[in-house]
């Protein structure tokens, strides 16, 4: 559904995208994983049209460049600012966006993408007294009014309460599962080990690796670490086989309790770049 | 198209909805009109502003000029012609033309025999009530004036009395004596019961006894002068009007990048060229919406005249235009609503301000007469001008015109391209 070649995206000495290439397909939540600064949102900004890339080349399904007007009506994006009309009720910030989309009942449109993301009951509220997590499930709202089928998530969690987290998650896995390609970006590794079918981590403008994420982490994460606390104190061992270290541990007895710390995406960011992803 | 007509749609409710710009777009010129209106006509509780014409000089008119003019409520200008007089009361710098005819002392002199003295008063007829309190401040005068002679009627009454006694002793024929007691004794009626001698007490008669009558007349407007002050002053809110609109939505498009709507604009099926349309759109309504609301506000509530309808429609439209084009100029100039709203407020002030948005154009020394032609608010406010209280016909219409279609096909190229640049 989405197919991007080797983009690169540079302002002026600024490289901020690096010769990123991956593909998205139907039904597929595919996780831009990064810190602050990685060439994310420009990544979006590129394959969504906002910005033409310097080089490479993207596909929005059969329609072609992201910057054609066929394509645009595919596109679905969910900026990371949020990006809603403050003065204006959330059923009028998402009649006018059907309305300009030429949604046939774009009231009943509206109306059915507040229940969804469960801000029926304020529909009518102007947008300025929604909190932080309502305006972000609306701004998700405001992404899918005209039923993209390429959907672009620029971190739709930032600064939700955990409800309204759980709401988003909840949608954007909804959305994978009725077909949609969805390519969303965050720093939150738990979110992207939750929800994605495949990630890439990208780092500096450029994408380090990609892959689901048992992959990644079977490829980048090293072993887990099985921690043994018996009365003759603590043991750690790195290993492959965690449960098989266990089972020694367990055989040779006086263990009084037994941790695994399995490698995570955290791991695997730390093994590709040589920084922490919070870093 | 249609895209775009949602767009301008949704900036318009925005506006309604942002208190400060519906206020600055639609009160403020409203409350500019009416407050210089009334700086202009002098309707405030400073003395009435006449003017005051003599036909004939004589005695009786000249007492009556000077009482007019020591009176505190009247600020006098006597001219030496009617016309002139009349031009005072068109250019709102006096209520009404008092005129004082030749035969005024005649009439004075007949006060008491069944005659009277007569004034005419000229009216600007949009300042009708203004003209009534006018009227009621010189039969005031008037009635001093006379009674200046006779006094009250209880000292008119002992004067009589030492009349009656002088005549006793003099040596005068009977006819003549008798002739005397006569005239006095009508005076004496009068003075306590009336002129026309009917049973009434004597402060009623007094108060419906009126010396003078005083003939009112409306002050036909002649075209290419206007009808009051605020025929200029409603002229003069429209560049208020479109200062208001063009600084509210001038920074539309900085507004939609801060706000990150325009992201979601630009990844919409609409073109660029759409967007921009929309917004030009929105602002070409909200310019023709505030003319129109101060052209009517004028004409009903203080009887400014449209002088040539189609021309009017034609006015409002082109400088509606014609500001879509400024606006789109000052929308491409800056990125930030900030950078927009400060540098439009300071260009656009003093644009507004030469161009006759303060001082009326027609009251402009001749060095800001002509520094006002590099403002497009003069052009506009002309324009209006023209198609009210100036009279204008197609010819003379067209020059104002001609520039504010220019200033919109410019402000429209350019601006929309160098907009289209920066998003």
């Amino acid at each position: 559904m989405i197919r991007v070649r080797d983009i690169r995206k540079s302002f002026g000495s600024i490289i901020a995208v690096d010769g990123v290439t991956f593909d998205v397909h139907r039904g597929e939540i595919f996780g831009l994983l990064g810190p602050n600064g990685a060439g994310k949102s420009t990544a979006i900004a590129t394959c969504t049209g906002q910005l033409a890339p310097d080089s490479g080349s993207i596909e929005i399904g059969e329609a072609g460049s992201p910057r054609a007007a066929r394509a645009r009506a595919l596109i679905g994006l969910a900026p990371q600012q949020i990006a809603l009309y403050e003065e204006l009720s959330a059923r009028e910030n998402l009649v006018f966006l059907a309305r300009v989309h030429g949604m046939p009942e774009p009231v009943r449109r509206a109306d059915e993408l507040l229940d969804m993301v469960g801000l029926l009951p304020r529909a009518r509220d102007r947008v300025a007294t929604f909190s932080g997590g309502m305006q972000r499930r609306l701004n998700l709202a405001a992404a899918l009014v005209h039923n993209p089928t390429a959907i672009f998530l620029d971190e739709p969690t930032a600064g939700v309460d955990p409800q309204s987290r759980t709401a988003i998650l909840d949608v954007v896995q909804r959305l994978a599962t009725e077909g949609r390609a969805v390519i969303y970006t965050t720093h939150y590794m738990e979110e992207a080990q939750r929800i994605c079918s495949r990630v890439a981590i990208m780092d500096r403008g450029r994408v380090l690796a990609i892959g689901t994420v048992a992959e990644l982490i079977a490829e980048h994460g090293g072993d887990s670490v099985v921690t043994v606390d018996s009365l003759a104190g603590e043991h750690r061992v790195r290993t492959r086989e965690p449960l098989r270290e266990i089972e020694r541990a367990l055989a040779e007895g006086g263990a009084t309790a037994v941790r695994i710390e399995q490698p995570d995406l955290e791991m695997v960011f730390l093994a590709l770049t040589g920084r922490r992803l919070r870093d | 198209m249609r895209a775009a007509v949602f767009l301008a749609l949704k900036d318009l409710r925005l506006l309604m909805r942002d208190r400060a710009a519906a206020f600055f777009t639609f009160v403020f010129p409203l409350a500019i009109a009416l407050f210089f209106g009334y700086v202009f006509s002098g309707t405030t509780s400073e003395p009435l502003r006449v003017a005051a014409f003599v036909e004939q000089s004589s005695p009786a008119a000249t007492m009556l000029i000077k009482a007019l003019d020591e009176d505190g409520g009247f600020k006098l200008t006597v001219t030496d012609a009617r016309a002139a007089g009349e031009q005072l009361v068109r250019r709102g710098e006096a209520v009404g033309l008092l005129i004082v005819p030749a035969t005024y002392a005649e009439g004075i002199d007949g006060v008491f025999s069944g005659g009277g003295a007569k004034l005419g008063l000229v009216v600007d007829p949009s300042r009708r009530a203004e003209g009534a309190m006018l009227v009621g401040k010189i039969h005031e005068v008037a009635f001093r004036t006379v009674f200046a002679t006779v006094g009250d009627p209880v000292q008119f009454a002992r004067v009589l009395d030492r009349m009656e006694e002088s005549l006793k002793a003099s040596d005068l024929s009977f006819t003549d004596r008798l002739a005397i007691r006569t005239a006095m004794s009508r005076a004496r009626t009068m003075s306590t019961q009336g002129a026309d001698g009917s049973a009434a007490t004597q402060s009623q008669s007094l108060a419906d006894w009126k010396p003078v009558s005083v003939d009112i007349a409306e002050l036909s407007m002649r075209p290419g002068v206007p009808a009051n002050s605020f025929a200029i002053s409603f002229m003069q809110g429209i560049a208020w009007a479109l200062f208001g609109a063009v600084l509210s939505f001038g920074s539309g498009i900085a507004e939609e990048r801060q706000r990150g709507t325009l992201v979601r604009l630009l990844v919409s099926p609409m073109s660029p060229n759409q967007i921009l349309f929309g917004k030009a759109l929105a602002c070409f309504v909200t310019c023709l919406a505030t003319e129109w609301m101060l052209v009517f506000a004028g004409m009903f509530l203080f009887r400014v005249e449209v002088s040539h309808w189609p021309l009017m429609v034609a006015v409002t439209l082109v400088t509606a235009f014609g500001f879509s084009g400024i606006m789109m100029l000052l929308a491409a100039g800056f990125r930030t609503q900030g950078g927009t709203q400060g540098a439009g407020r300071a260009v656009l002030l003093v644009l507004a301000m030469i161009g006759g948005g303060t001082v009326p154009l027609v009251f402009m020394p001749p060095f800001l007469r002509v520094a006002s032609n590099l403002s497009p608010f003069k052009w506009a406010v002309m324009a209006a001008e023209g198609a009210t209280w100036r009279s204008w016909g197609m010819l003379e219409m067209l020059l104002p015109l001609a520039v504010l279609a220019a200033i919109g096909v410019f402000g429209l190229t350019v601006g929309t391209a160098l907009v289209r640049r920066s998003i």
